[in-house]
């Protein structure tokens, strides 16, 4: 813990600058500890859901930290975006009691040891699935045909279709499957089908793979990425650029950037700063932002009714759609039961459980294995 | 029975008008106050052309209330500054503004400070885009629309965006520091600023009044408009500013009034 010299916020061990207030905290305690408490694994943010390595982090860096992630990534248990469907409207109803204040009581994971709160389902650190069993149980309800699918799956097989992609129409309704084989299947404008008339897919989007029993979808550095639906009341943590989508709209998280010093000792005057989480940002071009709302330590709620950031104008979004919020130091995005879901971009490669909904281009689909 | 109406020389009695040294009558001297009917001041804040400042909400060392005489040609006020000090307030630069007479009227000229001057404004205010003004507690910059980065690859790829709509211009929030708050593109060709119902609300702001001004585009000009707000809409100057009777400054966290005799 690093207590902040200029507002008191204590921050953790591996912030180079203060959640606070962005000052810069001193360097001899900012190095990462390896597996302390709420670290990841190597001290970075790990690839997969959206996330992308904090801006500042130098070259160096960067390559020492990427083989942790890399390993880290052999040994996680599947993401936190699982198959598990909660009930919308129950969600919504239960929110008034999320809005309570969380107790800051916290358990460890029983996998990394990470102080987790309570009210996760998912281990924030290594992804682990804290309630194994009740998420049995939640799954029981899914089609018995799905249930038995990963069985069939884990059987070693040979270029036969091990999952399909089932392309799901404006209307909601089922349309073509696309099938993926066991090795690698490329998806783009390119290879034809129902993704050559895409004009927002890459020629080469993205490359769908299994790993072990796990289905993983590979960007390849498409223009306009893949995109997961994460779980309703999931946490899903959001790093400096991270990418996700709310009915039409594309919402950046950009971290809070720290005061420029000026040399006479003069502070750069402004709008009080009550500790902003970071920032929102309406993506409105490759480099170009439009409306854009700092997070205060709260957080907020997005919708197209209700909540701090409202979109009137996008009948996809629900009335109270996501909110983003900050637990143990860390600032998470949080799907609130949705009727079209909270999207999260995919940085590089993410897993892709069972029955998850992946937009890519203009369109939706569900990968089912 | 009458008063003399002129001095009455004490050595003979005889009357002297004003502009003689000396008795007509007797050669006896008369004293200097009588020999010019010239009306001084009580003070020196009654001299013409003199201004004072004076501190409405200041630096916390130096209180509220105080109040700067302009007597000498040229005033500087700054967090190291001799005659104007702020010594406890960090948005101010060590030599930040300097106040000075160019003829009759006074002038505050910005010393290339890091924050700036800010002028209360009256009525619509022509503004550029990059300007800063600030409303209650709040400071804001005025940015152009950036230009569309969206649009087809060279591979026909089209970059998906979130839904757009024209904007003339846009307004953002500077945070402490310098970080950008909220940016609020113009909806129409306004952007409306205060507590409530507005295109940028503050409802914790409690200096800011519910509606308290708007940035307009009119025919191809940026204006700033005070809504008649409680506390007023402060620009940032450019270089310097010929000053009046009942102007408001912002020198960082100070606001100051000015008082000038005409």
């Amino acid at each position: 813990m690093i207590v902040c010299s200029r507002c008191s916020k204590e921050n953790q061990d591996h912030y180079k600058f203060c959640l606070g207030c962005g000052a810069e905290l001193p360097r001899e305690s900012s190095k990462p500890k390896a597996f302390s408490a709420p670290t990841p694994p190597g001290g970075s943010p790990k690839v997969g859901t959206g996330t992308k390595p904090p801006r500042r982090m130098q070259a160096a860096e960067a390559l020492v930290a990427a083989e942790p992630v890399a390993q880290a990534r052999e040994v996680d248990p599947p993401r936190p975006v699982q198959a598990v469907r909660s009930k919308p409207a129950a969600a919504v109803e239960a929110l008034p009691q999320e809005l309570a204040p969380l107790a800051e009581e916290a358990q460890p994971c029983v996998n990394c040891g990470a102080q987790v709160p309570e009210n996760f389902r998912f281990c924030h650190v290594c992804g682990h699935d804290l309630h194994a069993a009740p998420a049995t149980n939640v799954r029981s309800d899914v089609p018995e045909e799905r249930v038995s699918a990963p069985a069939v799956a884990a059987a070693p097989q040979r270029s036969v279709a091990r999952a399909k992609l089932i392309l799901i129409q404006p209307d909601g309704s089922e349309g073509e499957a696309f099938p993926l084989e066991d090795g690698s299947t490329l998806i783009g404008r390119s290879t034809g089908g129902i993704f050559a008339n895409d004009a927002y897919l890459s020629p080469e989007h993205s490359e769908f793979r299994f790993e072990g029993d796990q289905l993983v979808v590979k960007d390849m550095e498409s223009l306009n990425g893949i995109y997961i639906r994460v779980e309703a009341e999931v946490p899903i943590e959001l790093f400096d650029g991270s990418v996700f989508r709310v009915g039409q709209e594309i919402l950046r998280f950009e971290a809070p950037t720290a005061p420029d010093p000026a040399p006479d000792g003069t502070q750069l005057m402004g709008s009080p700063h009550q500790g902003f989480l970071g920032r929102v940002c309406l993506v409105i071009g490759r480099e170009t932002t439009g409306n854009c709302f700092p997070i205060p330590p709260a957080g907020i709620h997005l919708g197209r009714e209700r909540g701090d950031v409202v979109f009137p104008e996008d009948g996809y979004v629900s009335g109270l759609h996501c909110r983003i919020h900050s637990e143990v130091g860390h600032v998470f995005l949080t799907d609130l039961g949705s009727s079209n879901g909270t999207f999260v971009r995919v940085l590089n490669e993410s897993f892709v459980p069972k029955g998850t909904f992946v937009l890519m281009g203009q369109q939706l689909f569900r990968a089912d294995y | 029975m009458e008063q003399a109406r002129n001095y009455v020389c004490t050595e003979c009695a005889s009357a002297v008008p004003s502009g003689h040294k000396f008795c007509g009558a007797c050669g006896g001297g008369v004293p200097s106050e009588a020999q010019t009917l010239e009306t001084k001041y009580f003070g020196a804040l009654q001299m013409p052309g003199k201004a004072r400042l004076i501190v409405v909400r200041g630096d916390e060392a130096m209180g509220e209330g105080l109040s700067y005489l302009l007597q000498a040609t040229e005033h500087v006020a700054g967090r190291e500054a001799d005659q104007i000090p702020f010594p406890s307030d960090n948005w101010l630069s060590p030599h930040h503004a300097n106040f000075h007479y160019r003829g009759d009227r006074l002038v505050v000229r910005d010393e290339g400070s890091l924050n700036g001057v800010y002028i209360r404004t009256r009525g619509a205010t022509p503004i550029q885009i990059g300007d800063h003004f600030m409303c209650g507690q709040q400071l804001f910059r005025v940015d152009a629309t950036p230009k569309d980065s969206s649009g087809a690859e060279a591979d026909q790829t089209y970059f998906y965006s979130s839904p757009r709509r024209p904007s003339a211009f846009r307004v953002t929030q500077i945070l402490e520091g310098g970080m950008d708050g909220i940016v609020c593109c113009a909806h129409e060709r306004t952007v409306e600023i205060g507590r409530e119902d507005c295109d940028i609300n503050f409802p914790d702001d409690v200096h800011m009044s519910p509606r308290h001004a708007r940035v307009e585009m009119s025919g191809d000009t940026l204006e700033l408009v005070d809504a008649g707000s409680q506390n007023g809409t402060y620009v940032r100057i450019r270089g310097e500013r010929e000053l009046s009777h009942g102007d408001y400054l912002f020198l960082g966290r100070n606001l100051l009034r000015v008082e000038v005799t005409a």
